[in-house]
């Protein structure tokens, strides 16, 4: 009858009041016993929260540590991209570790010399485009003079208009374009290569894009400013061109 | 000789610093010299008879790192050398305003020479330019951060030495 189900309700009725004791006495039980052991729980769970904030803390540290190495090695495998795809040179690749004091020059440090065959007048670039060349070396460390700095002068060609010209750089870190002969059509954008005129950089490295242009009347040549392709202010690895010897031209000029 | 160790470590932390760090936080295209506020603010506290041998050691530094020519931070070191000693004889019970009348002057001499330098240079000048944009925040900055560096060179000095300095 029981297994007919008959008796169900019967059993229902009869269980029902035990059971709810049964919770009711349980509950009671599990309170109380929280009551003692939470001191307890609280001291292990306090020693264990402490142990995985430190263990977080360790992790982020890692994380941002394996991050720095990361934009360092896509850095360098931009820099070893731009050497495979330019292998007429050889390169040296540095980190720049430290930048000018003097708010007026523009010149970066880097931590190679000449015991890895670095000299004087080497052309630096990065995956972008022309950097400056070495100004200042010992045997572990020199100073580059960047493009940006003020006694700084690039012969350039503009690549749309076929025509020579000469960029500056300022105290203000800005570079700009001169010697266009007047006339010359540039169009804004044009892309600025290195001529290689003057033998102090190779040809052919990309500078910048011409940003602005200016014409005034009853002068010779044209003045405009110019985007430069690398960002200076972020600049942390170079390649330098070893197999580039700059041309001492100095005891030609009069 | 623990003055001089203390006033020679402080003088390359500085350095390091500043070519690190500081060189890059620029207000417009100026930049502060923490070098130049270190060796105010040393010789605002030395009490050392050698302290000209550390100045034409830090000189050198400078030199060496900077493609700033030798003369420039060695008249502009001597002259806070020789302001700082005259400086220390009248108004030494105030530190803090010898240190911003310092690095004003300074701060100025070394734009001044700088500038004057690129120009027989023939460098590519534009004089309100370099004014408003490089001038005017590296002496802003120069003068905040004038504060900061003396209460800690003022700190190294206590250190270094324990008798001599003036409040």
């Amino acid at each position: 009858m029981a297994i007919s189900g008959y008796l169900t309700p019967i059993f229902s009725l009869s269980v029902s009041p035990f059971i709810s004791a049964q919770s009711w006495l349980s509950q009671r039980y599990l309170a109380f016993s929280d009551f003692f052991n939470s001191p307890l729980d609280m001291a292990t769970l306090s020693s264990e929260n402490q142990r995985l904030e430190n263990e977080v803390a360790m992790l982020q540290s890692e994380v941002v540590a394996l991050q720095e190495n990361l934009a360092q090695a896509d850095i360098l495998y931009a820099l070893l991209d731009f050497a495979r795809t330019n292998p007429d040179h050889e390169y040296v690749a540095a980190t720049v570790v430290g930048r000018e004091i003097s708010p007026y020059l523009q010149y970066v440090i880097i931590d190679k010399g000449s015991n890895d065959g670095l000299r004087h007048g080497m052309p630096v670039v990065t995956q972008q485009g022309l950097v400056g060349r070495i100004d200042a070396l010992i045997s572990n460390a020199a100073r580059i003079q960047l493009i940006t700095d003020a006694n700084s002068a690039v012969n350039i060609k503009l690549q749309t208009a076929q025509v020579e010209g000469l960029v500056r750089g300022s105290v203000t870190g800005e570079i700009s374009l001169d010697m266009v002969p007047v006339g010359t059509e540039v169009q804004l954008g044009d892309v600025i290569m290195t001529s290689g005129l003057g033998g102090t950089y190779p040809p052919n490295i990309f500078v910048g894009q011409v940003l602005t242009m200016q014409s005034k009347q009853n002068v010779l040549f044209q003045t405009g400013s110019v985007q430069p392709v690398v960002d200076f202010s972020t600049l942390s690895a170079v390649l330098v061109i070893t197999n580039f010897e700059a041309v001492d031209i100095s005891p030609l000029v009069p | 000789m623990l003055s001089y160790f203390l006033g020679f470590t402080g003088f390359l932390v500085t350095l390091m610093l500043q070519l690190s760090i500081f060189s890059q936080w620029k207000i417009l295209s100026g930049s502060a010299d923490i070098v130049l506020l270190y060796v105010i603010a040393w010789s605002l506290y030395d009490r050392t008879k050698w302290m000209w041998i550390m100045l034409l050691i830090m000189m050198g530094m400078v030199s060496l790192v900077s493609a700033l020519p030798f003369f420039i931070p060695a008249i502009v070191y001597l002259l806070v050398f020789w302001a700082s000693r005259l400086v220390q004889s009248r108004v030494w019970q105030t530190p803090l305003l010898a240190m911003f009348v310092l690095t004003f002057g300074a701060t100025i001499v070394q734009i001044l020479l700088t500038v004057g330098f690129l120009f027989v240079q023939r460098a590519d000048i534009n004089f309100s330019q370099a004014l408003i944009e490089v001038a005017l925040p590296a002496l802003l900055l120069n003068m905040l951060l004038a504060i900061p560096i003396h209460a800690l060179v003022r700190e190294l000095a206590f250190i270094a030495f324990p008798q001599g300095v003036e409040e």
